[in-house]
């Protein structure tokens, strides 16, 4: 849940990268990171195999600037994919404020794809979030393949609650800041409906 | 929720007195920064804070699995520097880092110290609420709508 600190002044949010293996949520934020001018950035953390499978998780803050006096940080997460590192995903998840789903389009990890969506089904519900209520985001990562899945079906097979839609090939950052920018949105709209004061 | 209270930075500010600690911090278990106290200039808070929740729920979970609730207390010991990170309440984590090694048990007994008296003001803040600042959502969605605007240039 995100956290205002009254006294520093500060809004902070918490969004999580979601998907199968490989599908490109690290680099999803590694280009976030690469694009993002020093001032608003702190250090990108991964914590990965030698291999650069996610372990634990990566984390990166971004600073976005103030609304109403307020510093607004989002903490930026990513999970690791792999079927067995569940118990990982689960402690990331803790505190979500929004999730963005990199679904990989390509035709052989459309299971995959199918998995992970209800594996993070059955992990949200076992915090007691409700999806349904969850600002959420789907990516079509790796747009560029040749066996990639037919844009409309996918998306329409991924999709659980009528979510927005993002196409994107991550390694050449396509879609990547469109994808985060509508996470962002939901996010701080969420905050305001369930976190703030009534004005008079 | 709120988790942050007044007393809190005193608290921590009288530990480090007490034990001659560089920083002590308190960290939400959502990886948030809460508080900050001593000299934090020598390395990035955000992003200590994030590992200290994510090593703290691990160390958690590997509890768990050999049939412990939780560890209370995990402690890293360095070359020159040392992390001590103990839970309040399932809450907080104080973290303590400081550099003398001799001061290992004077630091562990002024930790719980202070995580009693933390856990003694995070009982009392039902009751509390903070005046300093508000935040209204009167016109929060138009200037949140502009910054996400002006950060994410599509
Ligand atoms: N062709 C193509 N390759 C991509 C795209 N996005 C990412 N990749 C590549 O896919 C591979 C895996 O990407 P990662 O970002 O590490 O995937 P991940 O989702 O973080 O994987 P885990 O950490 O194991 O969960 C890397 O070699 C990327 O360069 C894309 O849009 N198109
Ligand atoms: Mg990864």
């Amino acid at each position: 849940m995100s956290f205002i600190h009254y006294v520093q002044k500060e809004i902070n949010c918490k969004i999580v990268y979601y998907g199968p293996g490989l599908g490109g949520k690290t680099t999803n934020l590694q280009y976030v990171y690469n694009t993002t001018p020093g001032h608003m950035k702190g250090r990108m953390i991964s914590l990965a195999t030698e291999t650069e499978r996610t372990l634990f998780f990566d984390f990166m803050p971004l600073e976005m600037g103030e609304i109403k006096g307020f510093k607004v940080r989002l903490h930026l997460y990513t999970v690791p994919g792999q079927v067995f590192y569940n118990a990982s995903r689960k402690l990331i998840l803790r505190g979500v404020d929004g999730v963005i789903f990199v679904a990989d389009s390509q035709e052989e990890r459309f299971d995959a794809n199918i998995e992970a969506i209800y594996n993070l089904k059955e992990n949200l519900a076992e915090e007691n979030y409700d999806i349904m209520e969850l600002p959420y985001v789907l990516q079509l990562n790796k747009r560029d393949l040749p066996s990639a899945m037919e844009r409309d079906v996918l998306a329409k097979e991924l999709n659980i609650k009528g979510e927005k839609v993002f196409d994107a090939i991550a390694c050449q950052g396509v879609g990547v800041t469109e994808t985060l920018k509508e996470a962002s949105k939901q996010v701080l709209m969420y905050l305001r409906k369930t976190q703030l004061e009534r004005g008079v | 929720m709120e988790i942050y209270s007044d007393g809190m930075k005193d608290a921590l500010a009288g530990l480090l007195g007490k034990t001659g600690a560089k920083t002590a911090m308190l960290v939400s278990r959502e990886g948030y920064n809460v508080v900050e106290v001593g000299d934090v200039s020598y390395f990035n808070t955000t992003a200590l804070a994030a590992l200290v929740a994510g090593a703290f729920s691990a160390t958690r979970e590997m509890a768990r699995m050999v049939g412990e609730k939780g560890f209370s207390i995990l402690l890293q010991q360095g070359e020159s520097r040392h992390i001590h990170i103990s839970l309040i309440q399932d809450l907080l984590m104080l973290v303590v880092i400081f550099s003398d090694n001799e001061s290992i048990g004077r630091v562990r007994y002024e930790a719980r110290k202070t995580s009693m008296i933390l856990a003694d003001q995070l009982a009392e803040k039902g009751t509390r609420t903070h005046l300093e600042s508000r935040l209204e959502e009167t016109d929060f969605g138009e200037n949140a709508m502009n910054l996400i605007d002006r950060v994410f240039q599509t």
